[in-house]
């Protein structure tokens, strides 16, 4: 018997406002006439909760985007769930998130990009800094749990102590500070993004030293990047054990990046039950166990802890889905990730933020850099 | 950071309740917090369910003792003191 999911990740749009560099959405995404209705949504809620689930994770995009998304809340929290809303904060404002939490949202995620206005404005792609200050302050006259989450990279990492300041000012609950992590457009900017060794360790205090400071009063999460570990992530808690992503339109995958391994059809919440997809579709059934497992995952310590790494990520720099994880450095395949860290290494360079009057303009001025993420059809 | 004061109401923090009873008179509850949960039964559960900003740390700790009249009271206080300061760092608890 397969043990229930623990959570819902509802991809409900995949439309947003901001531009971030590092977006983890996949390169294609689903297109705007595609999206669930609000009914099909609400239904997919009550069975989460039946099986067994306890929290609805609401993320994108921009959830905000939908203009549903109070009663999308409302529909999660009737069924039982906990409510999360992981969001830009571009799209909300006091009337809105009052209706938010009157609707029963138990917690919101607001991302920032930089401490300093014009680099956060510069790896969004948007004029979305100042807003997210104004947020923070309304956010804390409600009764609801708040985290600001910041993505760092090779760009902001060097001023981490100031950043880490101008969240604890923010005075939310918990920060979470997380390494990019290279999938979608992250991994097309790869070389902007990945931090050097020096850039890292530094990091590493910086955080530890913030958690023993915060102690008490705001928690402090730090995703480190694979890259540089010694052993691979435990990806989404091992592939189909944990969780459910349910895309903009309705298909169900076991985590953000899933349908860029060939061969592996995934069903859709509009044709299936998730009781049927969790417990007996071959797309979740795939990586479960250690069948499918190669050498040296096959025989080694590490395999219940781990499981092998990241699917998504081994497909990606391998082109073999199958392959052990090329972060574990055990990995046959680890070469690949010695020669892009040998790469980030070879220069300490960092660029300077760019400001340009409209958003064209500023992909231009930025193309040698890096792409931004751009909108579905 | 600091163990509870005896005159301290320890509560849920913000953003962390209690989810839906699954099965009637069922050991184990649940308490859902932002990223994730903890299941709870035995003194775990007794303790937090007493954690309702009411009482304080000095009435919980009272309680506990009454009811566990055959260990040492010492020990039993060290334990919660410490189990809350541990849940107060991952922003689970308040006091």
């Amino acid at each position: 018997m397969i043990p229930n999911p623990l959570a819902l990740i509802a991809e409900i749009t995949h439309r947003c406002p901001l531009h971030c560099v590092y977006c983890s959405n996949p390169l294609e995404m689903a297109a705007v006439n595609s999206e669930l209705s609000t009914a099909h949504w609400i239904d997919v809620f009550q069975q989460a909760g039946k099986l067994g689930m306890l929290h609805a994770h609401f993320t994108g995009g921009e959830p905000l985007a939908r203009p549903d998304l109070t009663e999308l809340i409302a529909g999660a929290r009737a069924a039982g769930l906990y409510t999360n809303l992981i969001t830009s904060g571009l799209g909300l404002a006091e009337t809105r998130l009052q209706a938010l939490v009157d609707a029963g949202l138990d917690h919101i995620q607001l991302s920032f990009q930089d401490s300093r206005e014009d680099s956060g404005n510069w790896i969004a792609g948007a004029k979305a800094h100042a807003h997210k200050i104004e947020l923070s302050r309304l956010i804390r006259r409600h009764k609801i749990a708040f985290t600001v989450n910041l993505v760092i990279h090779r760009q902001n990492i060097d001023h981490l102590d100031e950043m880490i300041a101008f969240i604890e000012q923010l005075a939310p609950e918990r920060m979470e500070i997380a390494h990019t992590q290279y999938y979608g457009w992250a991994l097309q900017n790869r070389a902007a993004l990945l931090p050097t060794r020096e850039q890292l360790n530094n990091a590493v205090e910086a955080v530890a030293a913030a958690d023993k400071r915060l102690a008490g009063r705001i928690r402090v999460d730090f995703v480190v990047p694979d890259y540089y570990a010694r052993f691979p992530k435990a990806c989404m808690g091992g592939w189909g054990r944990r969780l459910m992503l349910i895309n903009p339109a309705g298909k169900v995958l076991p985590c953000h990046a899933a349908e860029v391994i060939p061969n592996l059809e995934f069903e859709n919440v509009r044709e299936q039950t998730l009781e049927y997809i969790w417990q007996q579709s071959p797309s979740f059934q795939r990586f479960r166990g250690e069948e499918w497992m190669p050498e040296p995952c096959r025989s080694c310590d590490q395999r219940a802890q781990d499981f092998g790494g990241c699917r998504c990520q081994a497909l990606l720099l391998t082109g073999n889905a199958e392959a052990t994880d090329p972060a574990c450095s055990l990995a046959p395949a680890h070469h690949i990730i010695e020669a892009a860290l040998a790469e980030a290494n070879s220069t300490a360079t960092v660029s300077q933020p760019t400001t340009a009057s409209s958003f064209v303009q500023l992909q231009q001025r930025a193309e040698n850099l890096w792409s931004y993420r751009t909108n579905p059809e | 950071m600091a163990p509870p004061e005896d005159a301290s109401q320890p509560r849920l923090a913000t953003g962390c309740r209690w989810g839906a009873e699954t099965k009637t008179g069922s050991e184990e509850r649940v308490i859902l917090f932002p990223e994730g949960a903890i299941k709870l039964q035995g003194t775990g559960r007794q303790v937090l369910e007493r954690c309702d900003g009411l009482r304080n740390f000095a009435e919980i700790i009272g309680e506990l003792q009454a009811q566990f009249g055959d260990a040492d009271p010492a020990k039993i206080r060290a334990d919660i003191s410490q189990f809350l300061e541990q849940l107060r760092h991952k922003r689970i608890v308040d006091y």
